[in-house]
């Protein structure tokens, strides 16, 4: 329960928030790599820094991040066969051979078929996804916007002390 | 005039402290936890790995001096529910911190302290039996069946009347052999008919025999019909031919039917052998007899040695090439961590020696102190260059292992000899009776050089306790049997297998063997003989029927299709003789151009 009032927080927080259509578009970019690659990696310690430091919509991001985790475990197969094929693929073994005998790297997991599958696939979907989250921002805020912000059900939402928490990182 | 456009801010500075605090805090997790996280994360790598739970008690990792304690490390037997493979009270470990950066364990020393084998456990510890995941649950799936592949006859003291109700006519390979035969019989038939009808003598016949008709009033001076009869011995000389292609082809199919007919006789002994293993009859070669008491029980230690030679075969392959293990497990999809070793580089993991101090009969009042080595545990045998050794020696014990995966060919060998062992007792199958081998020498034997195994398996005990079930008296044979054995207080049991690893031969033998079988021959040679009799009569009853119809359209087949081809060629030599008897009388010797 908490979950879905969190995530429906994020997701009028965000949509109402002061950030533009582009940082907020650029938050749920970096947000779905959180939700579509396995969590515990490397990676996603860089990408959660940079959802905190650069100034984009953390709300964004943390909305791009739940409405992605389900998409994560349903494409898990997939991600699967990518990495495996990239990482089986002779032309770029030596590539991966250097990149897993050097420091730090290994510790990415990128030789692991799920995490570099997973991570690819959201690299190639970062572009459009931005494009299309930065289009719906700007529709939604021409069309329904401000009704949904006159009503009665989004200021109860909105009053919850979660909010409060993600107000501290609005941009 | 317009004022200026804000400028866009890249950085969230206020960010960095809330981030620096989270970094802080990780840090120190990490310092309260990381013990108990590199003891969750080698328990779980272990058991993956083993195929069997690996439990640590206690686990300090001490990184600036590269140093790794464990303490109470318990490994499960991946084969035995409620027994442990090894047990160590303590091994202390020197670890390279630098290539941790790399993620790869380097470990200089190893020390263990306190080992035991083959201790009870209070829990099931096995996980690649149970769920045959991961690589070293295809493994055990592989031995299993391996091990099962092994055709162990049953040795059976039935009694009465033998029945073999239960034979499926569906099951007997000389029916579909015959319904088969059959059928290309039939389709010979056909086709030799379409050549007999192809061949088209009629027209040619008639020909020449009115060829032969004029000439029989020609003179030498009536060229045409002369030159008519020649043409006419030409025709036959062609048809001839074809009759010669024919009969050929007739001579091969025939050939194609008798072996058709050896085979189905080939099938009806197929079918015998197996109506009598239905039967489950018992062998009177002593060979089977030892391979009907003792091989059951000889093969698991093959199996299990198999197992881990495999096992190390999966995380040693040879060569440098690209190698696939399961992932780590995680809620989401494993996936597999592919590995890249890579040349003059360090393996993923290595052991460079350990010392190995164990303990042989812990519970008894004076356990025996051991010692071994262990060297060169690699992920990557290419790389290090070296093969692993493990040696270990002591009172009653001499044991020795290498895993040779440094070239292209992997070379497994193994050996052991124990002494003062006490084997469990068993009870031996078929027999209402238990052996209890009591204190024994068990020796070990194994090589597995690419796919050709050699293993030998042998126990050797001086007072071997026999005790028997109360069924086994009611009947006469197990009397005798009792008898026979009862009063036998050697055991020499000796379990060799040879041969390609994936249908190799297992020769079982034991002092037993003899003595057993020249009891069996003598009681039960006659039921034997008899049920025999009754499997043979009840196979031909079912199978009499499709083949008997069969055989005899075959011989008609082949006998009708010899008959024709004869036929033709006679009427064509015969033709074709008067024709060129008629001539030179005309000619009276003459030769015409």
């Amino acid at each position: 329960m908490f979950a879905i009032i969190k995530l429906i927080q994020s997701l009028f927080g965000a949509l109402h928030s002061e950030g533009t259509p582009g940082q907020l578009a650029a938050g749920i970019v970096l947000g779905s790599f959180l939700g579509l690659t396995p969590l515990l990696n490397l990676h996603n310690a860089v990408i959660f820094a940079a959802l905190v430091l650069l100034n984009i919509s953390f709300a964004g991001g943390m909305l791009g991040w739940a409405v992605f985790i389900p998409f994560g475990f349903l494409l898990d197969p997939l991600f699967d066969w990518i990495g495996h094929s990239l990482l089986l693929a002779p032309g770029l073994r030596g590539l991966w051979t250097s990149l897993y005998n050097m420091p730090i790297m290994p510790l990415t997991n990128f030789n692991n078929t799920v995490v570099l599958g997973s991570v690819v696939f959201a690299l190639l979907f970062a572009v459009p996804l931005f494009f299309a989250a930065r289009y719906g921002v700007v529709r939604y805020r021409a069309t329904l916007g401000e009704r949904v912000r006159q009503s009665r059900w989004y200021r109860a939402v909105m009053a919850s002390k979660v909010y409060n928490v993600y107000k501290m990182f609005r941009p | 005039m317009s004022s200026p456009a804000p400028r866009l801010k890249v950085f969230r500075w206020r960010a960095v402290g809330p981030l620096l605090v989270l970094l802080v805090i990780a840090v120190i997790l990490w310092i309260l936890f990381a013990d108990t996280i590199a003891r969750h994360e080698s328990q779980q790598v272990g058991t993956q790995v083993l195929g069997a739970k690996v439990e640590i008690q206690d686990m300090h990792v001490d990184l600036p001096h590269g140093k790794v304690t464990l303490r109470g490390l318990t490994i499960a037997s991946p084969h035995e529910a409620l027994r442990n493979l090894l047990q160590a009270d303590e091994l202390a470990a020197d670890i390279d911190v630098v290539p941790l950066t790399e993620k790869k364990l380097i470990i200089n020393r190893i020390a263990a302290t306190g080992l035991r084998f083959g201790t009870p456990r209070a829990t099931d510890g096995r996980v690649a039996a149970k769920s045959g995941e991961g690589i070293a649950g295809r493994v055990m799936a592989e031995t299993r069946e391996w091990a099962r592949q092994f055709q162990i006859p049953v040795l059976q003291l039935a009694t009465g009347k033998l029945s073999i109700d239960s034979l499926d006519p569906r099951r007997l390979s000389a029916i579909p052999a015959a319904q088969a035969l059959g059928a290309r019989a039939d389709s010979s038939r056909k086709a030799w008919q379409a050549g007999f009808d192809s061949l088209n003598l009629g027209p040619t016949l008639d020909s020449a025999k009115a060829a032969l008709d004029r000439l029989q009033h020609a003179s030498a001076t009536d060229l045409a019909t002369l030159n008519d009869a020649r043409q006419a011995i030409d025709r036959l000389k062609r048809a001839r031919d074809r009759v010669t292609a024919l009969d050929r082809g007739v001579t091969q199919g025939v050939a194609g039917l008798k072996s058709g007919l050896a085979e189905l006789d080939s099938a009806r002994q197929r079918d015998y052998a197996f109506a009598r293993s239905l039967l489950k009859l018992p062998s009177f070669d002593a060979p089977q007899i030892g391979a009907a008491l003792f091989a059951p029980g000889a093969i698991k230690p093959f199996e299990r040695v198999l197992y881990y030679a495999q096992l190390a075969r999966r995380y040693m392959p040879p060569g440098l090439l690209p190698r696939a293990a399961t992932g780590p497990k995680r809620a989401r999809r494993a996936g597999e961590d592919i590995r890249f070793p890579k040349e003059r580089d360090l393996p993923a993991f290595l052991l460079r020696s350990a010392e190995l101090s164990f303990l042989l009969h812990p519970n008894s009042a004076q356990p025996q102190r051991y010692g071994g080595q262990l060297s060169g545990l690699t992920s990557d045998p290419a790389l290090y260059g070296r093969p692993t050794q493990l040696s270990a020696s002591g009172p009653q014990l001499a044991a020795g292992a290498m895993l040779n995966h440094v070239r292209e060919i992997p070379v497994d060998t193994a050996g052991a000899t124990v002494g003062g062992i006490t084997l469990p007792p068993f009870t031996v199958p078929g027999l209402p009776l238990r052996l209890d081998p009591g204190a024994a020498t068990t020796t070990l034997g194994f090589t597995l050089n690419g796919d050709t195994i050699h293993a030998r398996f042998a126990v050797r005990s001086t007072n071997v306790q026999w005790a028997r079930d109360s069924g086994l008296t009611r009947t006469t044979i197990g009397e005798l049997i009792w008898r026979t054995v009862s009063g036998i207080k050697d055991l020499d049991l000796e379990a060799r297998i040879s041969g390609e690893l994936h249908h190799p031969d297992l020769a079982v033998r034991s002092n037993l063997d003899q003595a057993i079988a020249t009891r069996l021959r003598a009681v039960l040679g006659e039921q034997v003989a008899a049920a025999e009799k009754q499997v043979r009569a009840r196979v031909d009853s079912l199978v009499n029927d499709k083949v008997g119809p069969v055989r005899a359209r075959v011989n008609e087949v082949q006998t009708q299709a010899q008959a024709q081809v004869a036929q033709q060629r006679a009427k064509v030599d015969e033709l074709q003789k008067q024709l060129e008897q008629r001539l030179r009388q005309v000619l009276g010797g003459v030769r015409l151009p």
